[in-house]
């Protein structure tokens, strides 16, 4: 019993732990970039690399994510004859929540996870502190860079999920329900806003800067050779996907 | 003729586009103990894994005469068992051995590698050499026809390495099984093994006794043994 | 001098060469990833329980599967409910007030989709990536070829059971994460929109085949999940980089497996018997 309580205790001291340290770390990027100096070619550079490695899984995912969207709306549908509301209804729930949330959780696991492993590396072979013998800043040189790039990629890739999410859309009502594409494209352009799609670009910024700043967060702390690297990489992924349902939970709440 | 107890036939393999092994023949007789040396990603270990069947050769034959015992480079212990676990693996997974006649063998072969009383530790909690000693005890347990040791004293330091060697020469002396063994430590091995196989470049370049190796009519060969360039 | 094609006919063959060798590439995983997933299924079904099998094996794996990712579940699934039910009345109380319906509709919807699913990306993440690392970090220590030296399949001894903990314990976090789900939406309903917990909590919209497709939904995913880390495992090469990039390759491939199963499952729930 006791055991168990003092387990509790230091999961939570640790949990605390964590998010102090993401918090200072995300502050430490914000005070680097107040004269704005940055290394400009480091961030294109992080720019290409992470957008072409996640623009496959991220079509792929939008395509398969407007298909089901359709199948679970077409019960609705039979139920109700309400043709002219899929492209309302689904279009709502892509662009405002499904879209950023399904984009952001795949784009943790691939390019959170592969920023975290890949600093973790870099801080148990020490180079992270041959940075700092060499009097480079490690936050303004590495980390800056990669948080701007995943903030810039994140909010892109949403814009192309949400499009070829609709697509799939399209796509599927065509082939299920019968539905023809520009009936989806006038439920949708007739009833939904600007205001939609920047609530969802709104959030996708939100969880590109989470996922940003906990991966890095992951990385740098990581202690204990390659094991402590698999362990920082599954951390970094786990906290990514809280907080993201967090946030998207803030976000919805605050911005209605 | 005397019995075969390893034999290769022009034994090929590639990875991709890289060939590592080419036309390699090798013969080893029962009870016999062949070194092998030569210099890093000559195909020494590839080697080994295509005699202990975990690599398939794409050209050639591979013939090995009754039942085999690995060591590994990293030992390769299992590090979600304990010590005594690890080492009556082979023997769990044979089937048909008795329980109280596993527990036995383990205890004999604890007791002999120097590890009696670490039954219970795990992998983790060992030095490299108490590692290398319960590989050696996994690899023996079974009592294999064939033991093949891949770097026995990697990383180890003299005094371990003469031990390791002890522990390897009484096990053979004892069972009189054929031993294959792969190492950089050219001395240590020499020692131990009344044949040596000078590995290059995918195939065997140079195979005579140990005792000539210093003498050898081959260059190459001569200076790898005294460590002359 | 203007550089053509045709003055280079070695770029075009190299080209050709560099297609058709990631297409064998590819062909030859696609094989492997079949090959693992029939070995397990079949390892699960008729083989594990015969002959010699790890000790306490299964329960290990149940307990962190399962009891390891109770919370991450619960948490992430209830902030969705949450979010859902929120936008769902924004949405409805728009048109008409469709509010008393939006219970309903939530847990019919929970059953058949969005329960299996979020459950399992969100093991994908946790478990996935855990099996990965565990197998990938064995091959390149060379434990998987120590094992075959005793004559046991890496496949049987590894991943059947991981397999059978992750197909028995998505099915269980998939009721905890509908149940908190559900739970929390229930609350936003009542303390933002005022929907009465005895209308919103109703179930008259979920019917047996929405909760069968559900299960069945949740044992698929659990048991994608272990067979697609592990083959990611299984694959890994080199040292400690060879296995991060398991890992993460780990993460994206059973994420992915899920949307796509799901996906399939609907579309056969659908045509089959209108429970899509």
């Amino acid at each position: 019993m006791r055991g168990s309580v003092a387990a509790v205790g230091a999961s939570t001291m640790a949990a605390a732990r964590d998010a102090g340290g993401i918090a200072v770390l995300a502050l430490e990027v914000a005070r680097s970039l107040v004269p704005p100096t940055l290394d400009g070619r480091e961030l294109v550079r992080n720019l290409y690399k992470m957008g072409y490695r996640s623009l496959p899984i991220v079509t792929m995912t939008a395509l398969f994510v407007g298909a089901l969207m359709v199948i679970q709306f077409s019960s609705f549908v039979q139920q109700y004859g309400a043709r002219g509301l899929v492209g309302w209804g689904t279009g709502y729930a892509v662009l405002r929540e499904v879209g950023p949330l399904m984009i952001g959780l795949m784009f943790s696991g691939r390019v959170g996870a592969n920023n975290a492993a890949e600093l973790a590396t870099m801080t148990v072979t020490d180079q992270i502190d041959g940075l700092q013998a060499l009097s480079i800043d490690p936050i303004r040189y590495l980390i800056v860079p990669r948080v701007l790039a995943m903030m810039i990629t994140l909010v892109v890739m949403t814009m192309v999920g949400d499009a070829v999410a609709i697509l799939g859309v399209m796509l599927a009502s065509q082939a299920l329900l019968d539905i023809h594409p520009l009936t989806i494209w006038y439920s949708l352009v007739d009833n939904i806003g600007a205001a939609d799609f920047l609530h969802g670009m709104g959030k996708a910024l939100v969880f590109g800067t989470a996922i940003a700043v906990s991966s890095c967060y992951f990385g740098l702390t990581v202690k204990g050779g390659a094991i402590g690297v698999g362990r920082a990489v599954n951390a970094a992924v786990v906290s990514a996907a809280v907080s993201i349902c967090f946030l998207d939970f803030l976000m919805t709440y605050l911005t209605s | 003729m005397e019995a075969l107890a390893i034999e290769l036939v022009g034994v090929g393999k590639r990875f991709g586009a890289r060939t590592v092994l080419a036309g390699v023949d090798l013969r080893v007789p029962r009870g016999g103990r062949l070194g092998v040396i030569g210099p890093a990603t000559a195909g020494k270990s590839v080697l080994l894994k295509i005699i202990a069947g975990l690599h398939h050769p794409e050209a050639g034959l591979v013939r090995v005469a009754g039942r085999i015992g690995m060591l590994f480079q990293n030992c390769a212990l299992f590090d979600f068992l304990n010590v005594a676990d690890n080492v009556a693996f082979p023997l769990v997974h044979e089937g048909g051995v008795p329980d109280h006649e596993i527990a036995a063998r383990v205890t004999a072969r604890l007791r002999a590698v120097g590890l009696a009383g670490s039954e219970h530790k795990l992998p983790a909690e060992l030095s490299g050499g108490m590692k290398k000693r319960v590989g050696l005890a996994r690899a023996t347990v079974a009592s294999p026809d064939v033991v093949l040791y891949d770097e026995p004293t990697a990383g180890l330091d003299p005094v371990t390495t003469a031990k390791i060697y002890q522990l390897l020469c009484a096990d053979h002396d004892a069972s009189g099984g054929t031993a294959v063994v792969v190492s950089s430590d050219v001395e240590a091995v020499a020692a131990f093994a009344d044949t040596i196989a000078f590995v290059d470049s995918g195939g065997v370049r140079w195979v005579g006794p140990a005792a000539e190796l210093c003498d050898a009519d081959d260059d190459v060969v001569r200076g790898f043994a005294r460590g002359t360039p | 001098m203007s550089r053509t094609p045709i003055q280079h006919p070695g770029q075009v063959r190299r080209a050709v060469t560099a297609v058709g060798s990631r297409t064998l590439e590819a062909a030859a995983a696609a094989a492997e990833l079949g090959t693992v997933a029939a070995q397990a299924t079949s390892g699960a079904v008729f083989g594990y329980w015969r002959g010699k099998r790890p000790r306490g094996g299964i329960a290990r794996q149940m307990y962190y599967v399962g009891n390891r990712s109770l919370l991450f579940v619960l948490v992430t699934l209830g902030f969705v409910g949450m979010v859902m039910v929120y936008q769902t009345c924004l949405l409805t109380t728009k048109v008409v007030d469709g509010r008393n319906q939006v219970g309903a509709q939530w847990i019919r919807l929970l059953v058949l989709d969005v329960g299996p699913s979020l459950t399992a990306m969100m093991l994908a993440t946790r478990v996935g990536a855990g099996i990965a690392a565990e197998i990938g970090s064995m091959k390149v220590t060379e434990q998987l070829d120590a094992l075959r030296m005793s004559g046991v399949t890496p496949v049987r001894y590894l991943i059947v059971p991981r397999f059978l903990a992750c197909v028995v314990m998505t099915v269980v976090l998939t009721m905890f994460g509908v149940a908190s789900s559900w739970a929390a939406g229930g609350l936003t309903g009542y303390y933002s929109f005022q929907i009465n917990p005895r209308i919103f909590f109703d179930l008259s919209m979920v019917a047996p085949a929405h909760v069968v497709v559900g299960v069945i939904k949740a044992a698929a995913f659990g048991a994608a999940i272990p067979i697609v880390s592990g083959f990611c495992g299984l694959r890994a090469r080199g040292s400690s980089e060879g296995v991060g990039a398991a890992t993460t390759a780990a993460v994206i491939g059973s994420s992915f497996a899920v949307i796509v199963l799901d996906l399939v499952i609907s579309f056969v729930a659908m045509t089959a018997f209108g429970a899509g």
